[in-house]
Formats: C-alpha cells, structure tokens, sequence
C-alpha cells in the first residue's frame, strides 16, 4: 500500500472520528447544563437522581458504556439492532461526556460570590435575569479551560467506538498496520490525533482571548 | 465573528449528520453482511486500495454473485462476535472461524480450511521443539482458537502450563513486533495467518515449529439455529467448489494446500 493511500484511507477514517467529535458536543454541552441544574437543584429526588446520573456515568468505563448502549435493547427486548450502531456510539459518548461537563458548569457557576446575587436583588434583577446577564457571561470565561481539557481528551476518545465496530481513524491505523505488517500507520496516527487537537486548543484560545474582555 | 462561527458549526453538523446517514447498516433485504476481523490476513483484511478483501471475503462475495445478494463487509471488533452476531447486527461470521471447540456455539457450514495452531518462534531462538519453550513468555491472541486449545485441559494445557506466562494480546501486528523486540519468546497462531505475517516480514527472521498444537477447521458461523441460511450457503459453496471458484480463489491467497471443501 502506497504512503498515499494510507493517508487517504485514515483521512476518511479521521472524518469519521470527527463526526463522533462534532456530534458529541453538539449534544453533550447542553446536556451538561440541563444535568448541572438538577445537580444543583433544591429539590431531593431530582438531586439524587442526577447524583447517580453523574457517579455512575463517571465511575465506569466509557467503553463498557458504549457497549451497554449498543448491545442492552437486544438482550432486553430482543429487538434487532441493525442500523442502531453508529447513534448507540454517539448516544454513549453524549451521557458520558454530559457528566463531566455537568460537573464543570457546577463548579463554574458556584464559584460566583454570593454577594452578586444579592446585589443584582438589589438592582431589582429577577432570578433570571441575574442568571443570564450576570452570573452566565463569567461563568463561561471561569470553565473555558476545564472545557478545553475535556474537549482534547474527547478527540483522543473517540478511539473506543472501535469496541461497536465503528471503523474510525485509529482502527483503520490497526487495520493497515496488520495487512502491511508495518508501525508506521500508528505514526500517521498520532500526528492525525496531534494536529487535529493542536486545531482545537488554537480555537479554544480564540476564544479564551475574545472573553477576555474585564 | 459570531455569525461566522455559527455558519461554521452549522457545516460541521451537517457534515456530521451526511456522515451518520450513510454510515447506518442492516440486515434486511437483500443484502449479506459479513462480520470479519479486518486484521486477519488472509482471510479478510485491507488491501493496496484501501478496500477489505482477503480469501474469505472474496468466497462470501461469490456466494452473494451466485444468490443476488449484495454483500455487506462489517469489520467487527473479535471481542464482540457473539453480541454482533445474536443481536442481528450481522448475518454470519466468516473470517477464518475455529470450528473445532465451538461446535455447539454456532450453526456451522460445512468446513472449507483445514488449519492447525502453530508455533512461531524466531530463528535465532534456538528454540525448535515445544520441550524448548518451557519456562519462555508465548503470545496468543485474546479469544482465539489458539488460545482455547492452550487452555483446554484436554488439549495443550499441559504445554502451556511450562510457559513463564502466557501473553495475550489484541492483534498480531503487535505480537509479532514484540517478538521482533525480544518481549515475547513465541507466538501461538492459526498457520495460515502465520505463514502470511512470515512472508510479508521477509521470511527470514521467524520459523513455524515442526509440532503443531492441534489440527482444526474453518467454517462459516451463523447464530445457532439459522439453518436456512446455512443451508443456503452450503449449497452455493458446493456449486463454487464444482465451478472452480473455490479452487482458484485458495491458489490466489497461497492456501491450496489448507482446503478441505469436498
């Protein structure tokens, strides 16, 4: 196999892994936010249930997750899960990825004295307002590189959905590497994964400096 | 800029979504689909294109010439075989499949490749009879045949009892780099796949041991009880073998000598 059809065949796959990439974050955030509120909530039973949500989504393995998802509506209901492989993958990376960043929007918007509230009371703010024009727009500076973080290591993640099948960048790596019987492909590999990341902490500063505005 | 932004995303989704759609897979209709380990030459694996070929692939793709099926290649994580297979996500496992051992776990075709579990050792080793491996690290793949028979009381568990350890890993590529690297001591395998990766590394470094573990076959698994489409595919493996696609199909992948189809 030519160095450019390796490079063309990962390229596809790295399409791939973008797509996982794109779509779990489009869902995953505001998932996140709806979660971080029932964390917070006053009320027990919607607390508790979003405790759980939180612990057992981060206390086990996001594979074994995947797995679950993809595999549980078979040997629950015995119904055939053809075509139910590549949204089971961005189901699974969407749960687990609301929990981390539940966990990160809490830590964002508890971090805001309470003295703002009560001054923004003051002001003749309602709850909402003081939400959205005050507490949010600092709340999104304070966990941008916590969200960075995360986002980098969901590019790395995005390896496991190799565990339903999925034929994304890093397994067609392995799938070269066996019929070449060569390493280089897990080279190529690592520089995809390098570049593509480096593209994501460039953006993510951007736009760190765009809200760097007080 | 936020408007840009937006226009950005948006293409990404809508990128993503095109992605999604074409990437959605069944078993209905007309369509055949094949699960294999794409790392397994010569039975199924990538080739010069890009595109999955291999000895069995191109035998399940003559059976769907034969029925009017269009054949669907699902590259399938080994580990999960079984899920894959009873949750219907694919119709048989074709790949270089053990019958030996997993008789009653499947419903089997009738078998097309004689195979035994070998012994790759390296040249310099000195290492040349299984006596030689004791108290040495043996790489095996994780829930391969070759790794049943050296767990099976009454098969090879004996042997692999004098290894040092026994090493699984996940493909061979690895086991055979760290066979290279002097980190495993020999590797257990089916000798098809072995005498492949020997060829491709040049054929000097490693040598298959005289000893063979065992001797086996390969069939084509369907979930148990599918015995229409097993029926089915014996039929046309009959017709292949009797038109000489079989045959020039084994001369193509060097396996002339492994066949057994009658």
């Amino acid at each position: 196999m030519s160095f450019q059809v390796i490079l063309q065949q990962m390229g596809l796959g790295m399409l791939k892994t973008v797509g996982i990439f794109v779509l779990t974050l489009l869902f995953s955030m505001p998932l996140g936010f709806i979660v971080a509120f029932g964390r917070m909530s006053k009320n027990i039973v919607i607390q508790g249930i979003t405790r759980a949500y939180i612990s057992v989504l981060r206390g086990t393995p996001l594979m074994l997750q995947l797995m679950v998802v993809y595999f549980l509506p078979y040997y629950i209901f015995h119904i055939s899960i053809g075509g139910w492989r590549y949204p089971a993958i961005i189901v699974g990376f969407t749960i687990n990825y609301s929990a981390y960043f539940a966990e990160i929007y809490r830590s964002g918007i508890e971090a805001i004295p309470k003295g703002q509230h009560e001054a923004a009371r003051l002001l003749g703010y309602s709850k909402v307002q003081t939400f959205f024009r005050i507490v949010l727009p600092q709340v999104f500076k304070i966990i941008l590189p916590a969200v960075t973080n995360e986002v980098i290591t969901l590019v790395k993640d995005t390896s496991l959905a190799y565990s339903l099948s999925y034929i994304e960048m890093f397994t067609v790596a392995k799938q070269i590497a066996a019929a070449e019987t060569s390493m280089l492909p897990f080279a190529v590999a690592a520089v995809f994964y390098f570049v593509f990341n480096l593209l994501v902490s460039t953006v993510m500063n951007q736009i760190e400096k765009k809200m760097s505005y007080y | 800029m936020k408007k840009k932004l937006i226009c950005l995303a948006g293409a990404m989704i809508l990128g993503a979504m095109m992605l999604a759609g074409c990437s959605s897979s069944g078993s209905s209709g007309n369509t055949f689909t094949v699960g294999f380990d794409a790392e397994y030459p010569p039975y199924g694996y990538m080739d010069e294109n890009g595109d999955y070929t291999g000895f069995d692939l191109e035998l399940a793709q003559a059976v769907c010439d034969l029925e009017g099926w269009t054949l669907v290649k699902q590259p399938i994580n080994w580990d999960n075989k079984d899920n894959e297979l009873n949750s219907g996500a694919i119709d048989c496992i074709w790949n270089g499949f053990t019958i030996d051992g997993r008789e009653d776990d499947y419903t089997w075709s009738v078998p097309y490749v004689d195979n035994s579990q070998v012994i790759v050792v390296a040249k310099s080793s000195g290492i040349t009879t299984f006596a030689d491996l004791s108290d040495k690290t043996v790489g095996v793949q994780a829930a391969s045949a070759a790794l049943e028979v050296l767990q099976d009381e009454e098969q090879q568990k004996a042997l692999a009892d004098t290894f040092k350890t026994l090493q699984e890993f996940g493909d061979y590529n690895t086991a055979f780099t760290e066979l290279q690297a002097g980190s495993v001591d020999a590797i257990a395998m089916d000798i098809g796949v072995a005498q492949y990766q020997i060829a491709s590394r040049g054929n000097d470094e490693f040598i298959i041991l005289d000893e063979h573990l065992n001797s086996e076959q390969y069939g084509v698994g369907f979930k148990l009880g599918n015995e229409e489409l097993r029926d089915k595919i014996n039929a046309d493996l009959k017709t292949l073998k009797a038109n000489g696609t079989f045959d020039s199909l084994a001369d193509k992948y060097e396996l002339s000598d492994m066949t057994c189809l009658e």
